[in-house]
């Protein structure tokens, strides 16, 4: 059941009134009505990875309840560690095995001895990345004691398959969503209200922008060979719109469709193709990630403190294993590795933690030194995007030469070419939008506010309009597979 | 507070659901070719003696005035063997004088489904007109959730303003927008359909539709009708770039039902060389020209089997 579906606009409202008016606004039930709901649209997809779910929110449950009781040292650890192996082993059987399968066999043909491997036919199960990070969070927080653990069952499962966010993220922290579930909530006008406006802009960013932008990308990607460079960039520059409006797109309506029960998730995306360098690009792209991952691994391997190597070390360790996370593909590894690449010069100059405030902030332009950072910012995440987008590295490396060669200065072409116009207008349109309202949450949040009723209904109408009249073909969310 | 947040929902939803109803009738006012064949067979079925079904190879290349029984072509684009076969069953116990059925087994017949095609937006069509459960989906039973609403938009705009009429095939059901005049360039287009053609998911559908033909034929044996199978002539283009496994298959399948079946023949006409480079309109598809000339053709095999 896709966000942007129409199965999603019936079963929204029937949950949305279920969890207010059946359940006589009783937390027990309201939790209740949250988990069957989530187990139901998890269904909608393969009912039969619910036992995946289920499981690992048992395995959770249990181990943070042992967590508290147990005093002693070593048999904490070990239940620690057997949360942490129930949940990366499924996530490692699941989206690894082959991948790893296919790579130890390669390396032993290098050395001249075959090995016989049979790769599994193995299906993906959806959100299984994010569902397991999220459950990861609550113990590892418990384990260090920075969260008590919940005894109510039916709180957790709710908090380990909140609809909202199960099958792409955010990946809530157990700190911040866990408590929200053992405490009373009451419907809020102004939240609700502005839940339904953050729905609508995460859907036209992903209907309009996302799918628009998605049939060329698509197109250029899979045809690269008979494209010159110029067109090559063009279609990197598609691929850049599609991921963000994709991504960000969807964790605007999980967040917003949260608001509607009451909840508040964190920000997953801000503004991040605004940004002024690399280090800043992190901080504002898939932020609840970003976060785990400086959390729960690069703090815990030393963070940016220690000598000049550990730095170093930190830093690839935790782009590479971030880039593995998005998917058993080396171009996701070479592109976490990229990304290392423009990150640690800041590091290493102490420059990571230059901007942390919003770009030209109370200015209508950003100055010209602004400007060119963010030119440069976006050319360095374009380029990166090239290995996430690819087949596999040949792929990228032929797109890449095909870019750095003359056809670059050719004027692009490709089918369908006076159409893609329209959406490179409609993605001009929608950055100038996002741009005026950086300072928010999400891109019409402020703009909405300033102004006045008949207005704010007239720009819901044009969006509704928008998105019914120029949107894409339908396309899977893109982070659905990872 | 709950109350003020569901009225300015209604507020909103309102204006949207009310255009939307709009739309719905004013677009399943439109006639279209599915609305006149269900209204002829609806009247007609009575009478009809040969009956044409299939995909666009019968819906442009069998034109029933040429059939010398009361013939009616109940083809269209990318019409599957399914789509056939419900055809048949809606219209059992109406079909009194049916004696024969011509049905096109081309190369791509039994591996490609109308669902899963480039066509699939066509399924609501059988739904809503023809009135046939064909699938499960709650959106193929309207106009403006099937079809995306600036397409439908241009669909009013053609028919209200522009007097413009959508039925592309005459009173007795043939297609005729395919016309010698306007004839494609039979090399480019013979390649590029025999690689539309070619089936990406082969055996699952290949299973599926040989057990739907099965029914047909079982079918047609029942009611004692004759059930003409054929494979339609191509131009060089088209049959050069077949995959001759999928061919293959598609031929041996036609050709047993042909055996085991008293009431069934199989013609295959694919390389046919008493059709030439004018008879067609692109590689795989004839033109008015072709179509006159399959007809007599076909039409000459009913009364052979009767």
């Amino acid at each position: 059941m896709l966000f942007n579906s129409l199965d999603f606009a019936i079963f929204l409202p029937v949950c949305f009134f279920i969890y207010w008016f059946l359940t006589h606004k009783n937390l027990r039930f309201q939790n209740l009505s949250i988990v069957v709901s989530s187990y139901f649209f998890y269904a909608c997809w393969d009912w039969r990875f619910l036992s995946l779910i289920l499981f690992s929110t048992l395995v959770d449950y249990t181990v943070g309840i042992g967590l508290e009781k147990e005093t002693n040292k070593s048999k904490r650890a070990a239940l620690l560690w057997t949360s942490i192996c129930v949940n990366l082993g499924f996530l490692g059987f699941f989206k690894y095995h082959n991948f790893f399968l296919e790579n130890f066999s390669s390396a032993f043909s290098l050395f001249g001895s075959e090995i016989k491997t049979t790769s599994l036919d193995i299906i993906l199960p959806v959100g299984i990345s994010f569902y397991t990070f999220q459950t990861l969070s609550y113990t590892l927080d418990v384990y260090k004691r920075k969260l008590q653990p919940t005894k109510d069952f039916i709180s957790f499962a709710a908090f380990v398959c909140f609809f909202p966010q199960l099958v792409a993220g955010p990946i809530e922290r157990a700190t911040n969503l866990l408590p929200q579930f053992t405490k009373k909530r009451n419907f809020d006008y102004e939240k609700a209200v502005d839940g339904m406006r953050q729905i609508l802009w995460g859907l036209f960013k992903k209907i309009v922008i996302a799918d628009n932008c998605a049939q060329y990308a698509n197109l250029i990607f899979n045809n690269s060979t008979d494209y010159s460079g110029s067109t090559l960039v063009l279609g990197a520059l598609f691929f850049t719109f599609q991921i963000y409006g994709d991504f960000s797109g969807y964790s605007d309506i999980a967040i917003g469709t949260s608001r509607l029960f009451g909840f508040h998730l964190k920000q997953n995306f801000a503004f991040p193709y605004f940004s002024r360098d690399v280090a800043e690009f992190w901080r504002r792209w898939h932020i609840s990630l970003s976060t785990w991952f400086r959390d729960y691994l690069y703090i815990p391997l030393g963070g940016s403190r220690g000598n000049k190597w550990q730095k170093i070390r930190n830093t690839f360790l935790v782009f590479c294993i971030s880039g593995f996370w998005h998917g058993a593909n080396w171009t996701f590894v070479i592109w976490g590795f990229l990304n290392a690449c423009y990150f640690l010069p800041l590091l290493l100059k102490n420059n990571n933690r230059r901007h942390l405030d919003t770009v030209a902030q109370g200015n209508l332009l950003p100055s010209l030194k602004e400007f060119f950072s963010i030119l440069i910012t976006f050319g360095l995440t374009v380029f990166a995007w090239i290995f996430f987008r690819a087949e596999n590295t040949s792929h990228a490396f032929q797109y890449i030469a095909e870019i750095t060669s003359t056809s670059l200065f050719e004027i692009p072409k490709f089918e369908g070419m006076r159409n893609a116009v329209t959406t490179l207008f409609l993605t001009f349109l929608f950055v100038l939008i996002e741009w005026n309202g950086r300072a928010g949450q999400y891109g019409i949040q402020h703009m909405l506010l300033r102004w006045k009723k008949p207005m704010r209904t007239a720009f819901y109408f044009t969006i509704i309009i928008g998105i019914l009249l120029a949107g894409g073909k339908e396309q899977n969310f893109i982070y659905f597979q990872f | 507070m709950m109350k003020k947040f569901l009225k300015q929902i209604g507020f909103l939803a309102l204006p949207l659901l009310v255009v939307a109803c709009l739309l719905e009738v004013l677009i399943r006012n439109i006639p279209n070719d599915y609305s006149l064949k269900k209204n002829y067979l609806d009247k007609n079925a009575a009478h009809i003696e040969t009956l044409i079904l299939g995909s666009s190879h019968s819906f442009y290349g069998l034109d029933p005035t040429f059939f010398s029984s009361k013939t009616f072509n109940g083809s269209h684009i990318s019409q599957s063997l399914k789509y056939d076969l419900e055809i048949l069953k809606k219209y059992e116990n109406d079909l009194k004088n049916l004696t024969a059925i011509v049905l096109p087994i081309s190369y791509f017949s039994l591996s490609e489904k109308l669902e899963n095609g480039i066509e699939s937006w066509r399924v609501k069509n059988y739904k809503i007109y023809y009135e046939i459960r064909t699938s499960n989906a709650y959106t193929d039973c309207s106009e403006v959730l099937s079809v995306k609403l600036s397409k439908n938009l241009y669909r009013l705009f053609l028919f209200y303003i522009n007097k413009h009429s959508p039925i592309t095939c005459n009173h007795l059901g043939w297609g005729f927008n395919y016309k010698s005049e306007n004839a494609l360039d039979l090399i480019e287009s013979g390649k590029k359909a025999a690689q539309r053609h070619r089936a990406s998911q082969y055996q699952n559908t290949f299973d599926e539709n040989v057990a739907v033909l099965n029914n047909l034929v079982e079918w047609s044996s029942e009611r004692n009708v004759s059930l003409i199978l054929f494979t339609p002539p191509a131009f060089e283009s088209y049959q050069k770039h077949l995959d001759k496994k999928q061919l293959n298959a598609t031929v041996e399948i036609a050709q047993e039902k042909a055996l085991a079946y008293e009431n069934c023949s199989y013609l295959n006409l694919l390389d046919d060389s008493r059709f030439k480079a004018n008879d067609y309109y692109d590689a795989d598809h004839l033109s008015e020209i072709g179509a006159k000339k399959l007809s007599l053709l076909i039409d000459k095999q009913i009364p052979n089997l009767k």
